[in-house]
């Protein structure tokens, strides 16, 4: 009883522990609205690429090519916009264009998995070498940039209630993702072939079409993460969004989603995102400098994600006690 | 063999898992140089009694004597120094590694730097080689090699460890008949050479063509040891059942059934892979049909072409008139329920809730509140079929990945029940659960019979198949080859017929 009332609030209490301790060590800037904004939107990017993703994860699945999709999504958007001289209908083709590139990705994705019986770890690590030599052909591998009209400027600064736009974005995606996964029938499909595919398969569920629409949305999250960086930076290059694999793949994983299929929820992403968010925040209000950010960052993770892990290591011993018993 | 010299001694065993005894005061012996055949029906305990012998489980009670001294035998290795090498079913060579690399797989000759000596290692695997006469080369690449060259390689390293003692649990099980003769030849040679085998089949055609002696358990107990001239077809199958068991309730029955309304019509059906071929039989409405057969005649692969989850080579079904398009949807929705054999990798989702799997077939019969599933009709549904066939733990919320096996099989079964059915089709359906989820599916299945579906059950333990059918059908090594209709059957019967062994031999 002791264990399931800890794994069920680990999460919540990491948190906790986190802005306390932070608050205590930084009372005049941590606990600010501004200071807060400034932490939610540092991760906004994450937080909407992981809502796409985390499908991905739960079918088992893996999409290492976040990365260079959502810069070459950003490279789309800038080349549409300036193609439109600017205008405000550009911004609009742009962010179709972008986000009808990435649904193209996920769906090539989907289907070179599902037909050719490739591992998704091998494609995607393939198409993201893919995607970062398009970027690189289509901007010349210079920065293009892009500081107009201001409908565009507007999508990663434009403040509503003292919060910029990309808060509220994450905030619906998220809350999108997980009407889906926790709602309707499509999200329970998703878990089960993640927990058991052929069992999924003799239920009746279209496993391959489950799969190609989970590689489509993580592409579709990706498209908007990488809108959302270009206007942010007001710029687009190859290496726009690098790093941003990892990330979102940290991310799930500190959120309890897992590499496994068949486990995980959005608001255990979000969790993740909003941790690493925090994580980041503190190290740079604490000043330490960024030689020694990455140590702290890792020690910090597993810690985290131990907890999780002791739980489950703790479970999965009792179920191989019991299946044992049962077999023999 | 002449020789009568034991290897092998095992005396008054005894084992019981949660208090149920699995083996009881059994005595087995093996000689030198002899095959020693191993049978019994399913859970007579053949595979407990050789993971005893192999170290897997402790013993209970009993002695074990190797050459004549007591030995304690406390893990694989333990049995290994002796010199016993179990040959198991799921091989463990690697294939990107050559014969003689597998062979001596952590034990290669060293030279004088300390480095792998692959000239000598593949010398002294020639010279296995020769002696036994395998038909194998120590530099192939294994990736290259047959399920059955594969397994001589297992019986090699068994071999190079001068094992005296080989158990082979089911050899032929995956094998094709060219790749069973081979090993047959070598099992010659190796007894030949005075090394001891413990041979564990269900095919009789093998074990009469090959052992010296047999050893048969049923129920846990001893039941005979034959010498090489008793081994007859009809005297093994009555040992292996045993009269008092053939002639008491429940083993024989009177079957009944009468040619209502045809449901099921399967029309030509043969598979891709030629694992059965031009099936075609019906299945009445209320009629409960059993599959008799050996493990591997087919039974399997038929009705999961019939259900769609694998794509047959030609041939029809049609159920109430209409062909059906195979896949498991298109079944699910005419009306076909199915419960795979492999309950634990296709049956059911482990890490999600009674709930979650109940409800995985039936959401076009949930009711939806738009797009969003309601979690109120899923949990109602999952209420009901708790219920109505005594799902325990009653927690709709708890993982089934973690409940006992016969629980497991009624959340597989539940959900089916949750939908109007016009067939059921259950492959091997209390393989490994309890008396008491038994008799449940069991009700269950005869309840759905009632109610008009056409049922179709697959099943290799006899007793059920007996109990269950209102008619049989025999399948083996593809093809239907006896029905039982409207006569009395005996587990001895559709043993017989199963082996192919003719009717006349039976009745003697």
């Amino acid at each position: 009883m002791k264990n399931f009332n800890l794994t069920k609030y680990s999460k919540p209490l990491i948190l906790l522990v986190f802005i306390i301790v932070l608050t205590i060590l930084r009372p005049s800037t941590f606990l600010t609205v501004s200071n807060f904004a400034n932490v939610l939107w540092s991760i906004s990017v994450i937080g909407i690429m992981v809502c796409g993703t985390i499908f991905v994860f739960l079918i088992g699945g893996i999409d290492l090519s976040i990365a260079t999709l959502c810069g070459f999504c950003a490279v789309v958007t800038v080349k549409t916009i300036t193609y439109f001289h600017n205008s405000t209908g550009g911004v609009f083709a742009g962010i179709l264009a972008a986000l009808a590139v990435g649904a193209a990705a996920g769906c090539l994705h989907g289907i070179v998995i599902t037909r050719f019986h490739i591992p998704a770890f091998l494609v995607t690590f393939a198409t993201q070498s893919i995607f970062l030599g398009l970027s690189m052909i289509v901007t010349s591998n210079k920065i293009i940039s892009c500081t107009e009209p201001a409908a565009f400027t507007a999508i990663g600064a434009k403040k509503i209630l003292g919060f910029p736009l990309p808060i509220y974005l994450m905030i619906l995606i998220a809350a999108l993702a997980w009407y889906v996964l926790r709602k309707t029938e499509f999200g329970r499909y998703i878990y089960a072939v993640g927990g058991n595919a052929t069992a999924a398969e003799i239920s009746g569920i279209n496993v391959r079409r489950s799969t190609v629409l989970c590689y489509v949305f993580s592409g579709l999250t990706t498209a908007l993460g990488g809108v959302i960086l270009a206007s942010m930076t007001q710029q687009a290059m190859a290496s726009t969004g690098s790093g941003y694999t990892n990330d979102v793949i940290t991310a799930g994983v500190i959120g309890g989603v897992s590499l496994l299929g068949g486990e995980g929820t959005v608001l255990g992403a979000m969790f993740g995102a909003v941790l690493m968010g925090l994580l980041n925040n503190g190290l740079n209000l604490m000043s330490v400098p960024s030689t020694h950010a990455g140590l702290v960052k890792g020690l910090v993770i597993i810690i985290a994600v131990g907890f999780d892990a002791l739980q489950h290591t703790d479970q999965a011993r009792k179920k191989v006690k019991k299946i044992v018993k049962k077999e023999a | 063999m002449a020789n009568h010299e034991t290897i092998l001694e095992a005396k008054g065993i005894y084992k019981s898992f949660s208090g149920v005894p699995v083996l009881q005061d059994v005595r087995f012996e093996v000689r030198r140089g002899e095959v020693h055949a191993l049978m019994g029906e399913n859970g007579a305990g053949k595979s407990t009694l050789i993971k005893i012998i192999t170290g897997v489980y402790t013993k209970d009670d009993g002695q074990i004597y190797w050459e004549g001294k007591p030995v304690e035998i406390n893990n694989y290795q333990d049995c290994q120094k002796l010199g016993v090498a179990c040959i198991y079913q799921e091989l463990s060579v690697i294939p990107p590694l050559t014969v003689a690399q597998n062979v001596f797989l952590g034990r290669e000759p060293k030279n004088a730097f300390g480095l792998i000596d692959h000239k000598k290692m593949n010398e002294m695997t020639q010279e296995l080689i020769d002696k036994y006469e395998f038909p194998l080369k120590p530099t192939t690449i294994v990736d290259n090699l047959g399920i059955g060259q594969r397994q001589l390689i297992e019986i090699l390293k068994g071999l190079s460890q001068n094992s005296k003692l080989l158990i082979m649990d089911e050899p032929t099980a995956s094998l094709s008949g060219k790749e069973a003769e081979m090993l047959f030849r070598i099992i010659t040679t190796l007894r030949e050479q005075n090394v001891s085998i413990i041979y564990i089949s269900h095919r009789l055609e093998e074990v009469y063509r090959l052992s010296d002696r047999l050893t048969i358990l049923r129920d846990g107990k001893n039941e005979a040891v034959l010498q090489k001239e008793e081994i007859v077809p009809a005297k093994v199958i009555k040992t292996m059942i045993g009269k008092e068991v053939d002639e008491s309730a429940g083993s024989k029955k009177m079957l009944h059934s009468e040619d209502t309304e045809v449901r099921l019509d399967v029309q030509n059906l043969t598979d891709k892979a030629d694992r059965f071929r031009n099936i075609s039989f019906q299945v009445h409405r209320g009629e409960i049909l059993g599959f008799g057969g050996l493990i591997g005649a087919g039974r399997t692969e038929l009705v999961r072409a019939i259900y769609g989850v694998d794509q047959a080579q030609s041939g029809t079904v049609i159920l109430d008139g209409k062909t059906l398009s195979p896949s498991p949807k298109n079944s699910i929705l005419a009306g076909i329920g199915f419960v795979p054999e492999d309950r634990r990798n296709q049956g059911f989702i482990p890490l999600l809730s009674t709930t979650r799997n109940v409800a995985l077939t039936n959401y076009d019969i949930l009711p939806k509140n738009g797009l969003s599933v309601s979690d109120a009709a899923e949990l109602e549904m999952s209420k009901k079929a708790i219920s109505s066939i005594d799902i325990r733990p009653a927690d709709p919320g708890k993982q089934v990945g973690v409940m006992s096996g016969g629980n497991q099989q009624k959340v597989v079964l539940g959900k089916w029940l949750m939908r109007d059915l016009n067939l059921l089709i259950v492959d091997e359906p209390t393989a490994g659960i309890d008396v008491g989820a038994k008799d449940e599916i069991y009700r269950i299945l005869e309840d759905l019979a009632r109610q008009g579906v056409a049922v179709i059950v697959v099943t290799s333990d006899l007793q059920e198949l007996i109990r269950v059918s209102h008619r049989i059908l025999v399948m083996r090594k593809g093809d239907i080859v006896k029905e039982f209709k409207n006569v009395e059957v005996t587990q001895s019967k559709v043993l017989a017929a199963g082996q192919g062994v003719a009717e006349e031999e039976e009745a003697s």
